[in-house]
């Protein structure tokens, strides 16, 4: 197996900790991303996938738990000079590419700042052939520097998000949502080249979305989420061939296909946590099913799944 | 079959800053009573467009209206007076928006909105009004209904609110109900859930749909009949077998090929190369000749017409004219095509559709 590039151990996220309306975004959740690997999370809207990013990136401090990227606690207390070093290596695309670019900074600034900030360039010279640089890696041009946000269509501004995170030639990317907001077949076009940059550079990507049919296509290995728990994480395949979770099955079979014929026959299953009749005494973990596919679930529910 | 409503060669501009905007350039189509006609296409395709002018909904001091008539009930609606179209909206056309959150008024109790048209429209008094509005709260699904009237929008989570606005579309058992990507922002799960209640309460109250979106598996599993707009311009029509599984124009199978399937493990995503034209300076010809790969010399001379595929699919690309070359399509697309009699590359024993 290739070698763990990030672990996330019982990570912790509590808004209005302690108070009456206290939310637990993100309960005591535990997996690795291995190096150059593409890890999918899916879930409802509200199911805390999205704060599991924003927490693993430091936008928001954890409650509980670590984050160790190459042996390192991303989460310890740090210094300004270690912190800046752990910036550029984990970047990270916005689901919304119209709120997510400066609307009064142009282009070359917007995507010049992680290089200015991190003394990656000298002279105006330099930093202009970079930017053109990555422009064209994204497939846009260089006359595209000079202009705002505002001229560019949702596509191409996600486009430059995807620059603005490569300028400090990161190793990790977190895309959260990067296509949930674009069309169809723009879609398909941003996903190509996030994997084409992916075998070209060996990046490692977590990816946030509620699309299952992009999630499958795009990843390696896919966790599902439920109010705030990671309940099942496995090989892309097999969790769409043999979802053991009621709640992975209950996603799975929601997903509307371009197909009329099956979509005649569909049958929707629906997920209701009570299913599980857990008695008071017993211990819900993750238990490792078949190598690598991991559920969350009883003693009990672990020895059917072994059965079957 | 009886037509609810018909469109008949619908051309309309945007006056703007920069110049004028050909957003509806020549839209033809009609809708059956109790049919669902999906929508399809990218934005700024004008489905939006279209069904914001069938319910007069666009800004008058800057659209203009070219040319064509919008027939509901023997009356065109582009020649009704306000006060005319008022009586229709909400009555015999309602309309169900993408966003949940903004499309209900977030300082009234949900109650009063879902009376308001049975107020106005239907002259009911207050009480019977107030019964009636429980009563659609629970036919779409909401527990509790007598409780749940004197809440606010913001005590609701997205699909619930969603669950309203369809009761408030549907208060005065409309005609037709227009719905612009009712689930788009919704999850899969409750996405499921809406589309399965949009279709029992269409068959309960005998309504027309036109269902507009671009997420083609809910298409799939919502539409009678698809009609794929591409540039103002409806460039394919038929039934949803017809669209799915025997697609003739380049922009349809671009849009089907760039969809992943589940089962398949693609190299590579087909993406639709460029982006979609300007309509300031509507391209000549087909306007989808500049990305299509099979684009012929004359595509980007002339419009094509309207090609007659079977009595209700029609395609508007020059690839079906007798003298054009004849082409593959997409490996995926002619897969597709294997399992739909009737298409040049039917295999006979229907292989795929199990």
């Amino acid at each position: 197996m290739a070698k763990k590039l990030l672990e996330i151990k019982n990570l912790k996220q509590y808004f209005n900790e302690g108070k009456k309306n206290e939310v637990r975004a993100v309960d005591d959740i535990t997996f690795d991303i291995y190096k150059g690997e593409t890890l999918g999370l899916v879930g409802e809207s509200g199911c805390g996938k999205s704060t599991t990013g924003r927490t693993i990136i430091r936008l928001y401090n954890a409650t509980g738990g670590e984050v160790i990227y190459d042996g390192i606690d991303v989460h310890n207390k740090k210094s300004k000079k270690d912190l800046k070093m752990f910036n550029r290596k984990m970047q990270m695309i916005f689901q919304d590419p119209y709120a997510s670019l400066n609307p009064r900074m142009k282009v070359l600034d917007i995507i010049a700042e992680g290089l200015d900030i991190h003394g990656l360039v000298k002279g105006t010279k330099e930093r202009t052939a970079r930017v053109n640089e990555l422009l064209e890696t994204v497939g846009l041009n260089r006359e595209h520097a000079n202009r705002y946000p505002h001229e560019f269509s949702g596509g191409q501004r996600q486009r430059l998000g995807i620059a603005r995170a490569l300028a400090v030639e990161p190793e990790f990317i977190i895309a959260d949502e990067p296509i949930s907001a674009l069309d169809v077949s723009i879609q398909a076009q941003v996903v190509n080249l996030l994997k084409e940059l992916q075998e070209e550079k060996g990046l490692t990507y977590l990816f946030i979305a509620h699309d299952l049919s992009m999630v499958k296509y795009i990843s390696d290995r896919i966790g599902v989420m439920y109010f705030g728990k990671l309940v099942e994480i496995g090989p892309a395949e097999t969790l769409y061939t043999a979802p053991l979770h009621p709640y992975t099955q209950s996603l799975l079979s929601a997903i509307p296909l371009p197909d009329p014929n099956y979509e005649r026959n569909r049958v929707r299953k629906g997920y209701d946590p009570k299913s599980h009749k857990y008695l008071d005494d017993e211990e819900v973990t993750m238990r490792e099913v078949t190598p690598g596919h991991f559920v969350l679930c009883s003693q009990r529910e672990f020895d059917s799944f072994k059965k079957a | 079959m009886e037509k609810v409503i018909e469109v008949k060669n619908l051309e309309l501009s945007f006056h703007t800053f920069a110049g004028e905007v050909k957003a509806i350039r020549g839209v033809n189509f009609e809708v059956n009573k109790g049919e669902t006609l999906a929508i399809v296409g990218e934005s700024g395709s004008g489905k939006s467009v279209t069904t914001k002018s069938i319910m007069r909904l666009l800004p008058e001091s800057s659209t203009e209206f070219k040319n064509g008539e919008i027939l509901f009930g023997g009356k065109d609606l582009l020649k009704i007076s306000e006060k005319e179209m008022q009586k229709v909206r909400g009555k015999d056309i309602s309309m169900i928006f993408q966003d949940p959150m903004t499309s209900l008024n977030p300082t009234m109790p949900i109650g009063r909105q879902i009376m308001e048209p049975l107020l106005k429209h239907q002259k009911l008094s207050k009480a019977d009004a107030r019964k009636k509005s429980i009563e659609l709260l629970g036919l779409v699904g909401m527990p509790k209904p007598e409780l749940r009237m004197k809440q606010y929008p913001h005590q609701f989570s997205g699909g619930q609110r969603q669950r309203i606005v369809i009761a408030v579309a549907l208060a005065c058992n409309p005609k037709l109900l227009i719905a612009d990507e009712p689930t788009t922002a919704l999850d899969v799960t409750i996405q499921g859930q809406i589309l399965e209640l949009m279709k029992d309460l269409q068959q309960k109250i005998d309504t027309s749909i036109i269902f507009i979106t671009h997420d083609l598996g809910v298409v799939a599993n919502v539409a009678d009949r698809v009609a794929v707009m591409y540039g103002g311009q409806i460039v394919e029509v038929g039934t949803v077998d017809e669209i799915f599984y025997n697609p003739q124009h380049p922009y349809t199978w671009g849009l089907l090929s760039s969809m992943p399937s589940l089962d398949a493990a693609e190299d590579k995503l087909y993406a639709i190369p460029g982006t979609p034209p300007d309509l300031l300076a509507p391209p000549k010809g087909d306007a989808f000749a500049l990305r299509s790969e099979y684009a012929l010399k004359i595509d980007l001379e002339q419009t094509p017409p309207m090609f007659k595929v079977s009595d209700t699919h029609y395609a508007a690309t020059w690839l079906l004219h007798p003298d054009a070359p004849q082409v593959d399509p997409p490996v995926g697309i002619v897969e597709r095509m294997k399992t739909f009699p009737g298409s040049r590359y039917y295999t006979g024993n229907a292989g795929g559709a199990n």
